[in-house]
């Protein structure tokens, strides 16, 4: 090799530094943001009371600001430090996830009646799902976990849900450790993946979430206290606890493809009806009361009744991830 | 320069313990393994973005990620075998290597182009792979050839080392860029291409692309006499070991999942177990290198895969605690830098040296596939008898590899020195 070689090497390399780095101090002026500060619209004539995140209609893709939607007003709405892609809140305690300022990572924050940041943690993936349970004890979230490329051992993506105590954002445990039981034999799977955590709303220590694995999405009934998942039925993605603890709303999925159609099952027979929507909707339902869902689609906030009977109605515009907020809480 | 130290090399007496200066590498292999460095920390900036940047900026569904990464899937080992054809038939090594890495670049600089299609960034990807596929088998042929026959283990020990560095400072660059610019996913892209184009610019401008032992005379290749390679029994042997050894090997992607069932870490820290495993294979990928050369390669490869079974070990505990799953880690990077490595050495040193990439190429593809095989048998098993039982299997299985490769490599050995 010629000294020639090397001085055009080493000019490269200055070149490159030079380039990079002014390219690098450029977009260090002019960073992206990854929240907004649009706000929601309450739409239709609902009493309800309800906790949201903004949507921005221009770029979904940003972080919102919570927002509390009540008698067809927004009445409260949190500050710049709390944005979030999904939230959740449930006695005084509250769970807001999303993209972190460096675009780059994900953080999940717990949060106080007044809408204030209390923990930070930082998550593994995006987020998916958040649940809290109804005695603020535990918060659960779902995140997508993409591929791992090193050294080429490339893995399809998947799913980690994982549990927190809410006092002090500490990680408790983790789906992907359960003892999963299927018709009274251990069961288990490489490609097992667990996602939506739906708590008991009258003992924390007991949920319901979904178990996938191949073709299947199994409802998985699972206790904290003794780490074990029961498998209970097939074809339930994304369940959630009526307030009375007796029917799961979730997500059916139309077989061969990723629409899905908005079910409702009785916990004690396990047997199921449809609701009025008939568009795909991809959320994790919430019940508004005993007899209604609310659940987000596109970049509304809409719902239905549970029985099957009536329509769809529009709630709240530019909003997603609606939460009930119970009438005795404080906010 | 490298061909007065090769030779001087070669004229040391053949003695069991060497002095450390003859295990020196040519220049030729440390340029090739900045070469290697450079696009791995170009690769993998992006690699570690592109999972959020897709969804984060394009919105794309998550599930749109698993196709993307299965898009290059079968087509590498194809091209990985004719590109090693190709570059015998020709004594091209170089040329093709630098088409190879040429493709990724240009790949690099398609995403800060037009980025913003989910298909486009598919193609983008595969093209990537398919760079990689091109170049693997040529620029370990220049490796091979540019090393003597006693220190080849070596010579891709040090390139392994430079190589896995640049995995490892590849994601580091990508978060120090976004840390500085936030969300500017387009800055990363930008400083990957420079990575990516210095890297090649390394392998056009250093490397020397006849090194000593490159063949330079005769006709041209044919077809039928690489194929050859298949019946001649100092690579035959070689290949068969290599396949039931790469059958019986769980990938780390699968012990990482079967670690994580095992120990009640935080989710945050799954990241680090890469990082962990990916010191530890840098670290050693010399000084095992310099061992494979000095005391043979055969008994390293053979220690290397049985560092697996302390992973497989692990598996099957009913717990493990922190200081248990380093343990676990630092046998995975070993055997990383003890296996694959050291396998491409013997390797180079069995092969013909007009043969050198044809020979690698199909090792390559003979040692994917079985790699491919194991990882869908063993989730197979995993979802029949349980992750403990397929285990059990799969430490019995290498067992049984490592009895029958024992004497395949040491009558591999025999006949490359006496045929």
């Amino acid at each position: 090799m010629g000294s020639r070689n090397t001085k055009i090497l080493i000019a490269l390399i200055a070149l490159c530094v030079v380039g990079g780095g002014a390219y690098i101090a450029v977009a260090a002026l002019s960073p992206n943001e990854t929240s907004t500060n649009a706000a929601p619209v309450a739409a239709g004539d609902s009493d309800a009371r309800v906790m949201v995140r903004a949507v921005d209609p221009e770029d979904t893709r940003l972080n919102g600001r919570v927002f509390v939607v009540e008698d067809g007003k927004v009445t409260t709405r949190s500050g710049k430090d709390l944005t979030c892609e999904r939230v959740y809140y449930a006695a005084g305690k509250g769970l807001c996830l999303g993209v972190a300022s460096s675009g780059v990572e994900y953080t999940g924050t717990t949060f106080n009646s007044k809408l204030q940041p209390q923990h930070t943690f930082t998550l593994t993936g995006l987020p998916s799902r958040a649940r809290v349970s109804a005695d603020g004890k535990y918060g659960a979230m779902t995140v997508f976990v993409a591929g791992d490329s090193y050294r080429g051992a490339s893995a399809a993506f998947s799913t980690r849900t994982f549990m927190i105590e809410m006092a002090s954002g500490k990680t408790i445990g983790q789906l992907e450790q359960y003892e999963v039981i299927k018709e009274g034999e251990p069961f288990e799977a490489v490609d097992f993946n667990f996602w939506g955590i739906t708590f008991d709303p009258t003992d924390s220590n007991r949920f319901y979430a979904t178990l996938g694995t191949g073709t299947h999405h199994y409802l998985v009934e699972g206790e904290i206290s003794t780490q074990k998942l029961t498998v209970l039925r097939d074809g339930v993605e994304c369940p959630s606890l009526s307030p009375d603890g007796k029917q799961i709303a979730f997500k059916s999925r139309i077989e061969g493809t990723d629409s899905w159609r908005l079910k409702v099952l009785d916990v004690a027979t396990l047997k199921d009806h449809p609701v009025a929507e008939k568009r795909s909707i991809d959320d994790q339902v919430e019940w508004l009361d005993d007899h209604t869902l609310v659940y987000s689609n596109g970049t509304n906030v809409y719902a239905v009744p549970a029985d099957g009977s009536g329509q769809v109605q529009l709630l709240i515009k530019d909003a997603s991830s609606p939460v009930r907020i119970e009438a005795g809480e404080e906010l | 320069m490298y061909q007065v130290e090769a030779s001087k090399a070669l004229l040391k007496p053949r003695l069991w313990f060497r002095r450390p200066e003859s295990l020196r590498v040519s220049r030729n292999v440390i340029m090739l393994g900045f070469t290697s460095m450079l696009t791995d920390i170009s690769s993998e900036m992006v690699a570690t973005i592109l999972p959020i940047y897709l969804v984060f900026s394009l919105g794309a569904s998550p599930l749109a990620l698993g196709a993307i990464d299965g898009t290059y899937g079968g087509a590498a080992a194809v091209v990985q075998v004719l590109a090693g054809f190709t570059s015998d038939r020709f004594r091209r090594h170089k040329q093709v290597a630098e088409a190879g890495y040429g493709i990724s670049a240009v790949g690099k600089m398609a995403l800060v182009a037009a980025g913003n299609s989910i298909g486009g960034i598919g193609a983008i990807v595969a093209f990537d792979r398919i760079g990689k596929g091109i170049r693997t088998a040529p620029r370990d042929a220049l490796i091979s050839l540019s090393s003597t026959k006693d220190n080849l283990a070596t010579s891709f020990g040090v390139h392994r080392a430079l190589d896995s560095a640049g995995a490892f400072l590849g994601p580091l660059a990508a978060f120090g860029i976004l840390l500085a610019a936030p969300a500017r996913f387009d800055a990363v892209f930008f400083v990957s291409t420079l990575f990516a184009f210095l890297g090649l610019a390394v392998l056009v401008l250093t490397v020397h692309g006849k090194p000593w032992r490159a063949p330079r005379e005769g006709k041209p290749l044919s077809l039928r006499k690489a194929f050859g390679l298949v019946k001649d029994p100092r690579f035959a042997l070689l290949l068969a070991a290599a396949g039931v050894l790469s059958l019986t090997s769980v990938s780390d992607a699968l012990i990482y999942v079967g670690l994580q069932r095992k120990i009640d870490f935080d989710p945050a820290v799954f990241p680090l177990l890469y990082v962990v495993t990916a010191v530890a294979f840098m670290a050693l990928a010399i000084p095992v290198g310099r061992l494979a050369d000095r005391i043979g390669r055969v008994p390293v490869l053979l220690t290397g895969f049985a560092l697996l079974f302390v992973c497989y070990g692990a598996l099957m505990l009913n717990s493990l605690n922190y200081v248990g799953l380093v343990l676990v880690l630092l046998a995975l990077g070993a055997y990383f830098a003890c296996s694959e490595g050291v396998l491409t050495a013997i390797a180079g040193a069995a092969l013909p040296d007009d043969l050198q990439a044809s020979g690698i190429g199909m090792l390559i593809t003979v040692v994917s596939v079985g790699n491919l095989v194991s990882s869908i048998a063993f989730g197979a098993l995993w979802v029949t008898v349980g992750l403990q039982h397929a285990v059990i299997v799969f430490a019995i299985g290498l067992a049984v590899a490592l009895a029958v490769a024992a004497p395949l490599l040491v009558r591999s050995q025999r006949s490359a020195l006496h045929g």
